[in-house]
């Protein structure tokens, strides 16, 4: 755990530094399979969530069509997110990133691309993706503010914050999140709806029931993948997906348990992919309503919960980071003042908030799911009784999915119960993806939470002029001042972990569950 | 709250000439009792009852209380790890299967008894009357029958269950929603072929009302098959509380029944199978006694009134 | 003749049944908690977005009128289309798009018509199962009443209908496809794969059979014309086929029409452990995704289907029995 993080202290670079030296690594395996035309199947891969049927990048927050769209689309850059070196960006359909000044970020496009319905890609498509997908009323909006984009020739695009006052540098690592869309498709959004149409190694082919459909697309721009197609197919359950990877019926699934783990690992014809992904479990709080718009409760509820005993039901699944954002993203530290098990502080807590071990508080709803994220029920279980050990009168409900996606986020006087379950998951290193998108009070999205100190802090660290700059005040503010105010709870990091037929070679999985698959091989 | 054995004693009325008459019934215990089979079937439910309501009261042991060091500890002598604390093993926190079971079991009888009583009885009366009554009553109710048959169970089950926390009220309301149509069908059809026979024209002419003959003459000789299927019935509606809770609808935890042990126990299922196994076997356990001594009752009855119905 | 005025009468009174279904459903599914527009739109949309889609779609109008509307589709045959499934994107890529947030979905009779095949090979194949299995066991045990066949047939109904359907297929799928490679069974590539499936559901529904089977068929063996036809000289299991089974098939029939409406509810776990590609996974995907015109259509059409088979089996309970009807 600690290993982890001192790489991050040692990789504190200044932002010109980073965007000079790291992206050298120009798609290292680039053009090596270009002429590979081996009798290699199509995949099969077994999702855990179902596509939304609406093409439009910009218009979901769903985890798998994020996977399906790492096949068909092209990003500017990706970002491995390796553990041994997580801030390393790899160029795809950039080719260079130059900072002008503060607010203006300017990429350099790789020229001889083609979209899959023929159409060349250049500047103009970075400006319609990047115009559109940053309007604060797009479902998916992971952006910091709107930006404009100015075309300077038709492989060069300059990235401009100055009018929405926040500095451009954001964009660097956003760049690898947002899918290129066609400036055509952009401009006809039924189109872009209906047909995805990116610049990636897959062709979308059809929806054929659960069934997406891809094949390899001839022209792709590193070549024709080994694998002649991709075949995104929603399991929900997971006990099924393993039985399905067990009879060959699939060559590749995604989230598992240990229990699932352990099974198939003790099979030769199979191999387990783990990764700590950029995802973090959550215990949010619903903050802008009583009791936990006091801060005194929210600390005694985290004082009272031993993330130990929820390490050891997740098993595998779970790494014990310590901040709320997870290890594999910008400014990961772990947070000295980050509140542990401490049932003696929490009775304090209790008593000075007027509640003593727990006297007077109304019956606390805490909301979890079951069936996608591992283990929730189960956690959510020991979680409501260490909290009534220490005399809150947890309720815990759980829902299937979509009930519980209903009730998640923050409504006007306050979102649903007291207290409820999720994780987040975003595809690029970038911190603000999570800690703006929550803990600001422009955004608040599941706590509601309205604190302007807390979003001094968020404002300064998006402001600071250099990466370094950045990242010092994250570890040493940002993140410190979030841990005390527990808006929410992390409860540990997700471990994403895949079982794949050892046929399969050479696929890369990212820490939030895309898939590399350009030079992979399934006999 | 029926029990068990008021349902199956239904299918015991007497028969109509008979029904002042308290001694047959007695009579008919009595020769049930000298079957084995009545004998085992009485022993081994009457067993697994005290245990379900004593046990857990004597138990050192916590149902809800989770020791996740101890979890997947298999039932004794059958897997590397066992101890004889946990008799059936240990659940994917460390609770005891044992425990939770039988304390399933209570919530599993209550939710089953209680709601095939609900089927019988609503689907029963509307069934005989629509099946003896006949005309444009029998059309309506038949009707209406089709209309509730036809609802998917699942989807009654989110509209009710989906507005707020399920209770084992609601989900009894569910299930004994969607399932009185059987009865109601059945019934009818039975009750049709009754009320051509001799006997109840003859009550007719005589001048006897409507509800008098379907209460006094057709009912019981109507009833008894179908409360055969009501004991199955019981244990078919442990397995579809078990179904709400794979889809999500089921009882709230800490409260163990036999749906949510086995819907969350399916996960295990490769790995420590005796999980969900284990209120499998006690589901098999309790029908089997109830049938037994259900089936040594009807052979009695048969008995006593020498095979004429 | 009587026959025909029969399935006319319940033909027509059929229709109101699914009408009066189709509103009840419909109802329900708008009270139901979970806003489809916000699982539409993703769940970081502002509120005035998911209203604005809402207004749009026509999903803030009076119930009334919204039923009205479906109703009018309904009669052309036209159930909607889903909020989640798209369209095959070959088909939409070409076409062109009246409709900016329904045009591009696949349609709901679409998506139902290519599922339904499936699942009637599944239950055509579970149904064929269960009579299998139910048949000599229920006859046996009701013309032995008390001996062996009797205790038989007692004590596979009880443990078959103590099996719950998730656990025996998810151990049915380990061992034969897992570990054995007998039997394919996760997916569909062929009719292979309907066969574990149908046994789990035949497991399901046949306890049911052998119960009413050896109930009714002892009841008749008790019957005054079985000993005159014992005493007219015929053989005992002659008899029982030859009347026996005729008294016995009435009640037999009516529960079989009941248990295909059980059968969809096992349908529903056992395609979706199975992954199955029938309309039960389709139903369970829908209500886990919220996407209300495929649930609809989805509980319209078996409705239609339940009330069709409930007919067929009252016409065929009165051609057997003509008391019946009268």
């Amino acid at each position: 755990m600690s290993d982890l993080s001192r790489r991050f202290i040692l990789g504190g670079s200044a932002f010109a530094a980073a965007a000079a030296a790291a992206p050298r690594l120009n798609l290292p395996f680039l053009f090596e399979s270009a002429y590979a035309q081996s009798a290699s199947k199509p995949m099969m891969f077994l999702g855990a969530e179902a596509l939304t049927g609406n093409w439009d990048p910009t218009t979901h927050t769903n985890l798998g069509q994020l996977i399906f769209e790492s096949f068909v689309f092209g990003y500017l850059t990706r970002c491995p997110m390796k553990a041994s070196n997580p801030e390393e960006l790899v160029f795809e359909l950039a080719t260079a990133v130059n900072p002008i000044d503060t607010y203006t970020l300017e990429f350099k496009l790789r020229d001889g691309v083609k979209f899959h319905d023929g159409k060349p890609f250049g500047a103009e498509d970075v400006k319609a993706t990047y115009e559109y997908g940053s309007q604060p009323d797009r479902p998916a909006q992971w952006y910091p503010g709107p930006v404009e984009v100015e075309v300077v020739d038709r492989l060069t695009a300059r990235i401009k914050t100055e009018k929405f006052g926040y500095p451009a540098s954001l964009f660097y690592y956003l760049s690898s999140f947002l899918p290129i869309m066609s400036a055509k498709d952009v401009a006809d959004k039924k189109g872009l709806a209906a047909h995805p149409n990116g610049t990636g190694p897959f062709k979308f082919v059809e929806q054929k029931g659960d069934s997406t459909i891809m094949a390899a697309n001839p022209d792709f721009f590193m070549g024709k993948t080994k694998i002649p197609g991709v075949t995104y197919k929603f399991v929900g359950d997971t006990t099924t997906r393993t039985l399905a990877l067990l009879s060959g019926e699939a060559d590749i699934i995604e989230r598992l348990e240990q229990e699932q783990v352990e099974t198939i690992a003790a099979k030769p014809e199979f191999v387990i992919n783990k990764a700590i992904s950029v995802e973090n479990k959550y215990l949010w709080f619903r903050c802008s309503k009583p009791p936990f718009n006091d801060v005194r409760l929210r600390q005694a509820a985290a004082h009272a919960i031993d993330r130990k005993v929820i390490q050891d039901i997740v098993g595998i699944s779970g790494y014990p980071s310590q901040a709320h954002i997870s290890p594999v993203k910008f400014g990961y530290v772990d947070v000295p003042n980050f509140p542990q098990f401490d049932p003696k502080k929490c009775q304090e807590l209790l008593a000075a908030a007027g509640f003593p071990k727990g006297a007077g508080l109304p019956e606390l709803e805490y909301f979890t799911s079951v069936g996608f994220y591992p283990k929730t029920k189960e956690y959510g279980e020991a979680i409501t009784e260490m909290l009534q050990e220490q005399g809150f009168p947890v309720k815990l409900t759980v829902l299937e999915v979509a009930a519980w996606g209903n009730l998640l986020y923050d409504r006007p006087g306050g979102g649903a119960g007291h207290m409820i379950d999720c994780g987040w998951c975003t595809g690029s290193p970038e911190p603000d993806l999570v800690l703006r998108t929550h803990f600001h009070s422009s955004s608040k999205r599941i706590t509601g939470i309205v604190d302007p100190e807390l979003d001094a802090a968020l404002d300064k660290e998006r402001n600071a002029a250099s990466t370094a700059e950045r990242k010092k005040i994250l570890q040493t503010e940002t993140l410190p001042l979030i841990a005390e105010k527990v808006p929410s709870l992390p409860l540990f990091t997700s471990v994403f972990i895949h079982a794949m037929n050892k046929k399969l070679e050479g696929v890369y999985i990212y820490p939030n569950g895309m898939q590399d698959v350009n030079k992979a091989t399934l006999a | 709250m029926m029990s068990t054995e008021d349902v199956v004693s239904t299918a015991q009325a007497p028969p109509p000439a008979h029904a002042a008459d308290r001694s047959i019934v007695a009579r008919i215990c009595h020769e049930a009792w000298g079957a084995t089979g009545f004998k085992i079937g009485f022993a081994v439910f009457v067993t697994l009852l005290l245990a379900s309501l004593i046990y857990p009261e004597v138990s050192p042991l916590n149902p809800t209380k989770m020791s996740i060091p101890e979890k997947f500890i298999a039932p004794v002598l059958l897997g590397p790890h066992w101890s004889w604390l946990h008799p059936m093993g240990t659940d994917q926190l460390g609770r005891d299967v044992l425990l939770r079971s039988l304390i399933g079991l209570r919530y599993s009888l209550l939710i089953g008894v209680s709601t095939v009583v609900l089927m019988f009885a609503v689907g029963c009366v509307l069934g005989l009357i629509s099946g003896f009554r006949g005309g444009l009553l029998d059309t309506a109710i038949m009707r209406l029958t089709d209309a509730q048959l036809s609802i998917p169970m699942v989807i009654l089950a989110i509209a009710i269950l989906g507005v707020s926390r399920p209770t084992v009220l609601s989900i009894v309301v569910v299930l004994g929603l969607s399932g009185w149509p059987l009865y109601a069908r059945v019934a009818r059809s039975a009750a049709q072929t009754e009320r051509k026979k001799e006997f109840v024209r003859g009550a007719r002419v005589l001048g006897a009302s409507d509800w008098r003959i379907i209460l006094l003459l057709v009912a019981p000789n109507v009833l008894p098959p179908i409360a055969f299927v009501a004991v199955l019935d019981i244990a078919r509606m442990m397995i579809f509380e078990a179904i709400l809770g794979f889809l999500g609808l089921g009882i709230q935890p800490p409260t163990p029944s036999f749906g949510s042990i086995i819907a969350d126990g399916r996960k295990y299922l490769i790995n420590a199978w005796w999980i969900a196994t284990s209120p499998g076997f006690f589901l098999a356990l309790t029908l089997v006694s109830i049938n037994l001594m259900g089936a040594a009752l009807e052979r009695a009855r048969n008995r006593v009134y020498g095979g004429e119905r | 003749m009587f026959i025909l005025a029969l399935l006319l009468r319940r033909l027509a009174q059929g229709v109101v049944v699914v009408l009066l279904t189709t509103l009840l459903i419909f109802t329900l599914l708008r009270v139901v908690p979970g806003d489809p527009v916000r699982l539409i739109v993703g769940g970081m949309a502002p509120d005035n977005v998911v209203e604005e889609v809402a207004h749009k779609m026509g999903l803030r109008d009076p119930i009334i009128v919204q039923f009205g509307r479906y109703l009018g589709g309904l009669v052309r045959g036209d159930l909607g289309h889903s909020y989640q499934r798209p369209k095959s994107g070959a088909e939409a890529q070409g076409g062109a798009y009246n409709d900016p947030t329904r045009g591009e979905m696949a349609s709901v009779s679409d998506l139902i018509m290519e599922r339904m095949p499936l699942t009637l090979q599944l239950a055509g194949i579970a149904l064929v199962f269960a009579l299998l299995i139910s048949l000599p066991l229920g006859i046996a045990g009701g013309r032995w009443p008390g001996r062996w066949p009797d205790t038989l047939a007692f004590a596979a109904g009880s443990v078959f209908v103590s099996l719950p359907n998730f656990w025996l297929g998810i151990v049915l799928a380990l061992v034969v496809t897992v570990q054995l490679h007998w039997l394919p069974s996760i997916g569909y590539h062929g009719i292979s794969y309907a066969i574990l499936p149908a046994i789990v559901l035949a497991v399901e529904i046949s306890p049911f059979l052998i119960r009413s089977l050896t109930v009714s068929v002892s009841a008749i063996m008790r019957e005054p014309f079985i000993e005159a036809g014992v005493v007219r000289g015929l053989g005992p299991m002659r008899i029982v086929f030859a009347h026996a089974l005729r008294n016995a098939s009435v009640p037999l029939l009516n529960l079989l029409g009941i248990q295909l409406s059980t059968m969809l509810g096992g349908v529903l776990v056992v395609e979706y452990i199975f992954d199955y590609p029938g309309l039960g996974q389709l139903t369970v995907n829908a209500v886990l995704q919220r996407d209300f015109p495929l649930i609809q259509g989805i509980a319209i059409v078996t409705s239609g289907i339940f009330v069709l088979i409930n007919i067929g089996v009252d016409v065929l309970a009165a051609t057997i029995d003509p008391r019946l009807t009268e």
